[in-house]
């Protein structure tokens, strides 16, 4: 009797696990302060909130791009910690949700009880460019020497190939940015915050690669981004606030022979998420994109099931992105709702945990100023790695407020 | 390391990674020059370890079609690099993602003004063009993408586009107070 191979399997509820303990801090456009200023100053803020004492945490994430010669270990000697889990995620865009993933299953299987998911990145003077230069192996030998315009010159095209594949204009993708802007407007650490965004500002700023102008370009900066993950018995017994993960996944390098990317791993992976929630598009109250520049926003809100693929031009024109929907528009969803990255700026790998700890906040009712009201879930979602020509890494968390 | 520069006489960027400087040497002499692999003959780029497909460790320089599909071409206003900010005082920087008809995709400088158009994005996608290699004033081998009607197989040919995309000579520092 010949038998079948075990069917692909899915990935099993993240049933009974809390996030909590949301940290932003520490944003500016340039700092004398290297990267275990901002893991560290971020954990001693969760520890802080929560009360919890540092010999409480077991389990230890890092994602920074910025460690030098250190890593995960060697930071537990610098914050005097003694993890029984440790884990490393440095995965850009991707960081947020591949560290929660392996957290959640790690409280969930007891190899930890309290793991701090940290995202921390410094930005010494001009280390931008040298970062960029250095990137991975295949920036340095075939992209990195044609023009040396870091990832800007990889989404100058990709950002091109979309707006002539379906048709949209640069009016289109500054929907995004200034909804984003008036976002920021109201989030104290966004570090363009304190400036408004017309559109008119938008259309006429300067370029900087084929069809990216200004304003389509995320600042880099330095951050930190931060939160907890225990299991709610434990979150429920501390009186800590916290929300659930519904459902999330990951997906990385799909779609390999797609020429110019045009879609992510999402399109793949987010069905079974909605499966795996009982929820659809429709029920989501609240989403935070990975918004390196405006189109990979478009390209997550079409693959995550928001819009049909090539509509989400269409989508945006017609859907008020605002946390509080001031806006004209009667179909309302709020989009990156802190300011996201091309308003508060990009924290390095730290910006990777923008959205789910913006989440948390949004889930636990502690918005710092622009709470959406009523919203019951949020759905997160990462990418990134621009390795060579495209973005590697796709990931998505959904998130519901506990009941 | 790859590192910004403020001197005088500004050169491309140097850097690369121990296949890239076989890419480099493997790319002197002819037009273009790629890692095939010995087992699945599949074109590997950008240079790497072992084959894509297939995984073997067996990758062989060998000559490759010039050929290719333009998938997007883009002007750059803005650079992290020394060498490519002077140059863009004077005008946009032209670069060019193409599918080589060997298989890879390569980013390569464009010679805009081959193609008689104003603007890199006024070339349209899918447009045949040809790429070749040459050596630029870092001394690394850079790829170069032109309309498939120049013949890029005569080396004076391909030296005089290089020369005029004015990567075979370093940016001169402006003079300044």
């Amino acid at each position: 009797m010949t038998q079948n191979p075990p069917a692909r399997s899915t990935p099993a509820s993240y049933r009974g696990v809390a996030l909590c303990a949301p940290v932003s801090l520490g944003y500016a456009k340039q700092s004398p302060r290297g990267a275990a200023w901002f893991v560290g100053s971020a954990l001693r803020a969760m520890l802080l909130s929560t009360g919890l004492e540092k010999s409480e945490i077991d389990g230890f994430s890092v994602s920074s791009f910025s460690l030098g010669a250190d890593s995960t270990i060697a930071l537990t000697q610098h914050f005097g910690l003694s993890p029984r889990w440790l884990e490393e995620a440095p995965f850009g865009g991707a960081s947020g949700v591949i560290a929660l993933r392996k957290a959640a299953r790690a409280v969930q299987m007891g190899d930890a009880d309290i793991v701090a998911c940290i995202g921390g990145d410094a930005a010494a003077h001009r280390s931008f460019e040298s970062s960029a230069a250095e990137f991975s192996n295949f920036t340095i030998d075939a992209s990195f020497p044609y023009g040396a315009g870091g990832p800007n010159a990889a989404f100058s095209i990709i950002t091109q190939d979309y707006m002539q594949r379906y048709g949209v204009t640069r009016e289109d993708l500054g929907r995004l940015s200034v909804a984003q802007r008036y976002n920021a407007n109201h989030f104290p650490l966004a570090l363009l915050g304190h400036k408004t965004l017309s559109m008119q500002q938008y259309l006429n700023a300067r370029p900087i690669a084929g069809p990216l102008h200004l304003f389509d370009c995320v600042m880099p900066c330095a951050g930190a981004e931060a939160f907890l993950v225990m299991s709610e018995e434990r979150a429920r017994y501390l009186k800590i606030p916290y929300c659930l993960i519904l459902a999330a996944d990951e997906l990385h390098n799909s779609h390999r022979e797609d020429d110019v990317q045009y879609r992510g791993g999402w399109t793949e992976f987010v069905p079974g998420m909605y499966e795996q929630a009982g929820l659809g598009p429709e029920d989501i109250d609240i989403v935070q994109t990975y918004d390196d520049y405006p189109a990979i926003s478009l390209l997550q809100i079409e693959d995550m099931g928001f819009c049909a693929k090539g509509e989400g031009a269409t989508f945006v024109r017609n859907t008020d992105l605002t946390f509080n929907g001031s806006g004209d528009q009667a179909n309302k969803l709020p989009h990156n709702t802190s300011g996201g990255q091309l308003s508060v700026g990009q924290a390095g790998a730290a910006a990777g945990l923008l959205g789910i700890v913006e989440s948390i906040r949004q889930l636990t009712d502690a918005a710092l100023g622009q709470q959406v009201p009523n919203a019951r879930t949020a759905m997160a979602s990462g990418f990134g790695m621009i390795n060579y020509d495209r973005g590697l890494c796709s990931a998505a968390v959904l998130l519901g407020r506990a009941q | 390391m790859n590192r910004p520069s403020l001197r005088l006489r500004s050169k491309p960027p140097k850097a690369r990674t121990p296949r890239g400087e076989d890419f480099t040497t493997a790319n002197l002499a002819g037009a273009l020059s790629m890692q095939q692999c010995a087992a699945c003959e599949r074109y590997n780029y950008p240079p790497r370890e072992v084959c894509e497909s297939c995984l073997n460790d067996v990758l062989i320089w060998r000559p490759a079609d010039s050929r290719g599909r333009l998938l997007q071409a883009v002007d750059l206003h803005h650079s992290l690099w020394e060498f490519f900010k002077r140059r863009l005082k004077h005008k946009p920087w032209s670069i060019a993602s193409v599918r080589l008809d060997a298989g890879p995709i390569v980013f390569a400088h464009l010679a805009l003004e081959l193609f008689d158009l104003a603007g890199a994005s006024d070339i349209p996608s899918g447009r045949t063009v040809a790429v070749f290699s040459h050596s630029d004033c870092g001394n690394q081998s850079v790829l170069i993408a032109v309309p498939d009607s120049i013949d890029v197989a005569d080396p004076k040919i391909r030296l005089q586009i290089a020369n005029s995309l004015g990567i075979t000579s370093a940016a001169q520092r402006e003079a300044t107070i």
